[in-house]
């Protein structure tokens, strides 16, 4: 079992700086890294590749500083995306390449081996253009560990999948870290698959680290507005926007709640009894239903607000222009800025 | 009874008429571009046609005993060979190396390559013609390592090259160009070295235009006539060539055709055309076959 630790490692790309990133990857642990656009995932993932070199800092592989080697030389599974299948080669042919270029004497039994665990072995002879999306994502695992990898880098690997697709991929990663123990990072743009099978989060913005923290943390704390809004909190609201605006009880209440950065809090229950805290009015917009609940969004001092019945859904569902009474718990409620040192409060 | 049923209706009676106008252009503007491809097809049958039925069949593979007729297509074959080798050689590394490595001058080198292409061939071979006038350094080396220009089998390979050849870089920059470099970053990943990564990944990806280029620079150099006129119009017996006194088969026909041979011509240009096409239909054949490469996995580089 390999362990692979991330030192401080800093990339420049043209003007894009990526960095200080530090990261610890022990046999079977999993690092999402999460950030929008152009945030610095996919230059993270080829600098670990090897397609970058770092500026500063150092990639160890059990102690030894990879930093330098060439992608063929560090044993490490990178799936770009899009995957980069071979479009000229068979699956079978696919799967069987790295073994194939090292010269293997067993490739053959090997490529069986991966053929019939990724449920392959139908496929064996069509070309990637003739495959769904999961079994061309079930492709690109097989052959990234016919390479033996160590470490196993994905950039989005959900992208493009149907929610089948989506989901039986999670259990193919679920599978590589509970049974291989290989250590993982992955890119996506969507939070709640990361929550599905990474342990730990890298949230990147402009190249920086905005947050690296496990599950809980990043879900209870959020650094600011935008780690919150990623995570999948409705209702955010960063300094700027409580400030001037209609004046009104709600944007006042939510001032003087707000941390340094805003505050964020998940969607109340406008079916719940009033919470200790106090009430307040939304002017319905729309509302639409969905496996956890109806969602309804409407305004009330004119910010945006977000309000969820639960199940069972029941009609009718609130007609535009309604006003529903809401409260909101003082638990739910996020104020957002720097994140407190561990051990400082909940 | 169907009228009274679309008065009825409001929205089949208040159908907006542009959506039925739209409905009808489909087939108007599939007509349209049918006649358009039709006429420009025609334009290519038709001379084709044209030079077929002029002479009659027995002169075509008449024209295969003449040793004349026979001296100038081996002279073009072997000379266009050569050519399209130079293109192997030295086309498809500069293909690539204006594809994927960036230097300083690099757009310039770009349009330099494409100059061939543009430049009139009479011009080509004026400028050839100079460049080995006697006298010249490049006459005296030329001659002292055997390869003599003027009026030789070498004139005519020197000039194939200089027109061809730029197909052939082209073609390969634009392939290598399209080759998804995340595939040649996952193969990197695999295990496999940069050479390695070139020759099992981007090499076969690329293969299609690259052949493609190869097929336009033989094209181009067996039709090539304006160039060779200065340089090597009548080729003498020198070097791989020790047939009669010869020219290309371009040349020939103009000369049949300038002597009033207007039958001869037809004959020689047909018999050249059904080997043309038979190596476009080998090609043709060998991608259908999958016996080339590139059909695999449906790949359109």
């Amino acid at each position: 079992m390999t362990r692979w630790v991330v030192e401080r490692v800093e990339t420049a790309l043209d003007r894009f700086q990526l960095g200080p990133v530090s990261l610890d990857l022990s046999p079977g642990s999993a690092v999402a890294v999460l950030g929008t656009s152009g945030a610095g995932k996919t230059t993270l993932l080829r600098t670990l590749a090897g397609f970058l070199r770092p500026r500063q800092g150092r990639i160890l592989r059990d102690g030894v500083d990879i930093s330098q080697w060439l992608p063929e030389e560090r044993g490490l599974g990178y799936v770009p995306q899009g995957l980069g299948l071979f479009p000229q080669r068979t699956v079978v042919r696919n799967i069987r390449y790295p073994m194939e270029i090292r010269g293997l004497s067993d490739a053959g039994r090997r490529t069986a081996e991966l053929m019939e665990r990724f449920h392959l072995t139908g496929l064996a002879d069509r070309y990637p253009s003739r495959l769904s999306g999961g079994e061309q994502q079930r492709v690109a695992i097989a052959r990234a560990l016919a390479a033996e990898p160590t470490l196993i880098v994905w950039d989005e690997p959900w992208q493009g999948l149907d929610v089948v697709a989506r989901y039986e991929l999670g259990q193919v990663l679920h599978e590589l870290r509970e049974t291989d123990r290989i250590p993982m990072v992955v890119v996506t743009h969507d939070p709640s698959l990361a929550f599905s099978v990474a342990d730990t989060f890298l949230l990147l913005r402009n190249g920086q680290v905005q947050d690296q923290c496990d599950a809980t943390s990043l879900l209870r704390a959020p650094s600011d507005a935008f780690a919150a809004r990623f995570v999948g909190y409705e209702n955010v609201f960063e300094s700027d926007d409580l400030r001037g605006g209609a004046p009104g009880a709600f944007r006042a209440w939510l001032r003087q709640q707000a941390g340094p950065d805003g505050i964020a809090f998940p969607s109340p229950d406008p079916s719940r009894p009033p919470s200790n805290g106090p009430l307040f009015e939304l002017i319905v917009r729309s509302a639409r239903p969905g496996p956890t609940g109806v969602t309804i969004d409407g305004h009330c001092d004119e910010l945006p607000v977000s309000l969820r019945r639960p199940p069972p859904v029941a009609p009718p569902l609130p007609a535009p222009g309604t006003r529903l009474r809401f409260s909101i718990p003082s638990e739910t409620l996020l104020p957002l800025g720097p994140r407190r040192p561990p051990g400082v409060g909940t | 009874m169907g009228e009274s049923v679309l008065e009825l209706n409001p929205a089949t009676a208040s159908a907006p008429p542009v959506a039925r106008r739209r409905w009808r252009a489909g087939p108007l503007w599939t007509a349209l571009q049918v006649v358009l491809s039709a006429s420009l097809l025609l334009l290519f049958l038709l001379p084709i046609v044209a030079l077929f039925t002029y002479a009659p069949v027995s002169h075509i593979f008449g024209a295969w005993s003449n040793v004349q007729v026979r001296a100038a297509l081996w002279l073009t074959f072997f000379a266009s060979g050569i050519a399209v080798l130079a293109a192997v050689v030295f086309g498809i590394p500069l293909g690539y190396l204006l594809a994927r490595r960036a230097f300083p001058g690099r757009g310039v080198v770009e349009a330099f390559v494409a100059l061939p292409v543009v430049i009139p061939h009479l011009l080509v071979g004026l400028g050839l013609f100079l460049l080995f006038i006697p006298g010249t350094p490049i006459y005296r080396f030329s001659q002292s390592i055997g390869f003599p220009v003027y009026d030789t089998i070498w004139g005519v390979v020197l000039v194939m090259v200089f027109v061809s050849t730029p197909y052939t870089v082209l073609a390969s920059m634009l392939s290598f160009r399209a080759v998804d470099g995340r595939v040649l970053e996952a193969a990197r990943s695999l295990g496999a070295g940069s050479a390695v990564a070139f020759l099992t990944v981007t090499f076969p990806l690329a293969l299609r235009g690259i052949v493609a280029g190869l097929l336009l620079s033989w094209a181009r150099a067996v039709s090539e006539i304006g160039g060779l006129l200065v340089l090597a119009y009548a080729v003498y017996p020198a070097g791989p060539y020790t047939g009669p006194v010869t020219s290309t088969i371009s040349i020939y026909i103009y000369d049949e055709f300038q002597g009033g041979n207007l039958a001869g011509a037809a004959a020689v240009s047909s018999l050249f055309l059904l080997m043309a096409f038979a190596l476009f239909l080998l090609v043709r054949v060998g991608e259908r076959s999958g016996w080339l490469p590139w059909r695999r996995g449906e790949l359109a580089p």
